[in-house]
């Protein structure tokens, strides 16, 4: 397959376009048409009006980790440690324990994950064998104000809604 | 030597020793036929049928590998299609009433089943009838915790409790699918030797309860290691693990084959020592009371050796050979005092006729080796007549009471140089922090006189200097690991035509003769 070629002509070496000014003041009209127009009506302005609008977030999207839980609120999680194992960023930190339920064996005692060094690329959620750690919570901007409060906890995985009904998670291709 | 024999695998000659069966010979050249019932140490079971091979001489088609000798000329034939079928078969079998529970099971990344599937199996389950359910989580004593369900009733573990520590508390009840190990109700795995059961596991049937759920094994770095619980010194694979943000930790330690020391097993109570490698350590160097820099405790030391007039140091029985000479020499140009006296060390009645050794030092007999007087007697007179005790890691509080100690020691400033903190860091008026043997390299001699050589398995965030380093600051005119060695060899001839690097893996016997032939 040959590339196509398109030869673009070179601008600027016009009388008018070399004279400068007149250039400018071309360029500025533009810029000012634009400023007046938004300031009159901002409804048709090219942007996202964020954070007044959110933006849509399709169920495919990796957003922020949780944790699902059976029906009855229990941690889903059982320690296997195929997420951090799989982890290229090597952001989780697990360590197990006994379950004493009866639900499994075992059962994450801590579960953290370091989300400033997590790279989104959802192999945890891939590697997982029985559905627990999803990113489909929609959560896409994480702020804090020290190193630690990036460290999410098991409690807070747990806690977090996912942002979707089950039928819409498994469409998107789960 | 053993005599080689020629045979053929898949057409390919091969040489082997003579006198071992298929599977032993033909894996000592990389060969591997699997197997899940067979173990070198606990003979042929047969049960198993994972070994079958084809043997092209007008046998039956299948043989079980475990149960035939490897003979000249053999043309075993591991790749044929029927082969394959029946290996697939079997772990077809194997697998039906498998709970495949592999993300709680612990022997998940070291699994023989796991390893099998991937290289023999590799299909779906037909099953649709539902599996059998089997007692899960079973508690059988000696911190031994077995799964029925995830058993594949190849009776390894029965084996070993009947010829090995011939206790027999383990057994195979009801048949087919039905089958499982268990024990006698009321009576638990009750021997020394019964976390053996979980390593002999192919499975995660057997599991550890002291390693349960710490760790995924294919976390785990593995370096070899010799366990410092007795004088039997047993080669072991020292399980460790830095993770994140913490530091080196030892998670187990596992037997390593050695024949000539401790075959493939070790004992419980050497297996879990290697907690004390983790905790209870001292980490601190001490002045008085205040937590000082080592280094200004090392001065302070050094002033304090100068000004006293009579010096006595005592060595642990535990110190390697390159320590026990490195101090002995630091002795030596001092004038110092020099004791090995560790009665404590010794439990009489303790050992039995297997592994377990009466005397928990591991180098006793290189400090007799080196002629370091061990005598009671000579320690007492050594403590009275000095002002200063220099302790290399002797935990006198094995030998004496507390109240005898502090009498015997009142006049007596103490050093303590030690690994562990303990009673005995805590009298002293200074203690200076030192690696554990995990954390150095070594050489010992163990009750039976097989001189072994080990090498640094752990380093630590903030490492610790060994006896050897210390003693040498302190002044000892062996200042590095070479001029060391070549003071052993003078004192063992057997080591004169090794280097270092060249000590036997499997160590080095030390016959009587040269052991007498010793000249410091």
């Amino acid at each position: 397959m040959g590339a196509t070629v398109k030869t673009i002509e070179r601008k600027g070496s016009s009388l008018i376009e070399r004279l400068y000014l007149i250039e400018i003041f071309k360029g500025m009209a533009t810029t000012f048409g634009h400023l007046w127009r938004n300031l009159a009506d901002n409804r048709r302005l090219y942007v996202r009006h964020y954070p007044e609008v959110q933006p849509e977030i399709p169920v495919r999207w990796r957003g922020r980790h949780r944790l699902t839980t059976h029906p009855d609120n229990t941690v889903k999680c059982v320690a296997c440690f195929m997420c951090q194992t799989n982890c290229p960023a090597n952001c989780i930190m697990i360590e197990a324990g006994e379950r004493l339920d009866g639900k499994a064996e075992k059962m994450p005692v801590k579960f953290n994950i370091d989300l400033l060094e997590c790279i989104y690329c959802g192999y945890c959620v891939e590697a997982c064998p029985v559905d627990a750690i999803r990113m489909d919570t929609g959560i896409f901007s994480v702020t804090g104000n020290k190193k630690e409060s990036f460290v999410l906890g098991l409690e807070e995985l747990l806690t977090t809604p996912g942002a979707f009904s089950e039928e819409e998670y498994k469409k998107g291709g789960a | 030597m053993a005599d080689k024999i020629k045979l053929f695998v898949n057409g390919v000659e091969v040489e082997v020793e003579a006198g071992k069966n298929l599977i032993d010979a033909v894996g000592a050249v990389g060969i591997e036929i699997p197997h899940l019932c067979y173990h070198p140490a606990l003979g042929a079971d047969g049960n198993c049928r994972m070994c079958l091979v084809g043997i092209e001489d007008g046998r039956p088609p299948l043989v079980p590998a475990c149960k035939t000798p490897a003979q000249e000329g053999m043309k075993v034939l591991l790749d044929a299609e029927h082969i394959k079928k029946i290996q697939h078969d079997v772990m077809e079998f194997e697998l039906i009433n498998h709970p495949t529970d592999c993300p709680v099971c612990d022997q998940a990344g070291e699994c023989k089943l796991q390893d099998y599937y991937m290289s023999y199996d590799h299909a779906k389950s037909r099953m649709n009838v539902p599996q059998v359910v089997k007692g899960k989580k079973m508690d059988f004593g000696a911190g031994v915790v077995h799964d029925q369900e995830r058993c594949v009733v190849c009776g390894r573990c029965v084996r070993f409790c009947r010829q090995i520590t011939k206790t027999g508390e383990l057994g195979i009840i009801n048949r087919t699918d039905d089958a499982r190990v268990n024990i006698f109700p009321g009576r638990p795995l009750a021997n020394r030797y019964a976390i053996n059961v979980v390593d002999l596991c192919p499975v995660g049937a057997m599991t550890s309860k002291d390693f349960r759920f710490k760790q995924r094994v294919w976390f785990l770095k593995k370096a070899p290691g010799i366990c410092h619980g007795c004088s039997k010194g047993c080669n072991i694979t020292i399980d460790h693990n830095r993770e994140k943000y913490k530091d080196d930790i030892i998670y187990r330690f596992r037997p390593r084959l050695n024949e000539q020391v401790n075959g493939y097993f070790m004992c419980d109570e050497g297996r879990l020592s290697y907690k004390k490698e983790n905790e209870g350590r001292l980490t601190e160097a001490r002045l008085g009371t205040k937590v000082r820099p080592i280094d200004d405790v090392l001065a302070a030391c050094s002033k304090e050796m100068e000004q006293a007039a009579k010096i006595a140091i005592l060595l642990s029985p535990n110190c390697s050979l390159e320590q026990m000479v490195t101090v002995q020499a630091l002795a030596e140009k001092i004038g110092a005092a020099l004791s090995g006296y560790s009665e404590g060390y010794i439990k009489t009645g303790d050992g039995d006729d297997y592994l377990i050794q009466d005397d928990k030092s591991a180098n006793r007999a290189g400090l007799n080796l080196l002629g370091i007087d061990s005598s009671k007697e000579g320690f007492e007179k050594a403590v009275q007549e000095a002002s200063l005790l220099l302790n290399f890691n002797n935990d006198l509080t094995l030998s004496y009471q507390e109240n005898e100690l502090t009498k015997l020691l009142k006049d007596t400033k103490i050093v303590a140089v030690a690994a562990a903190a303990n009673q005995c860091t805590a009298m002293a008026d200074m203690a200076i922090p030192v690696a554990s043997f995990s954390e150095y390299a070594g050489t010992l001699i163990n009750c039976d006189n097989i001189l072994q050589h080990f090498a640094k398995a752990i380093t630590k965030n903030e490492d610790l200097a060994d006896i050897c380093t210390i003693a040498a600051r302190l002044g000892s005119p062996l200042q590095n690991d070479n001029e060391r060695y070549s003071v052993l060899q003078k004192c063992i001839s057997a080591l004169k035509e090794f280097g270092v690097d060249q000590i036997p893996a499997e160590g080095l016997n030390l016959k009587k003769s040269e052991a007498a032939n010793v000249t410091a």
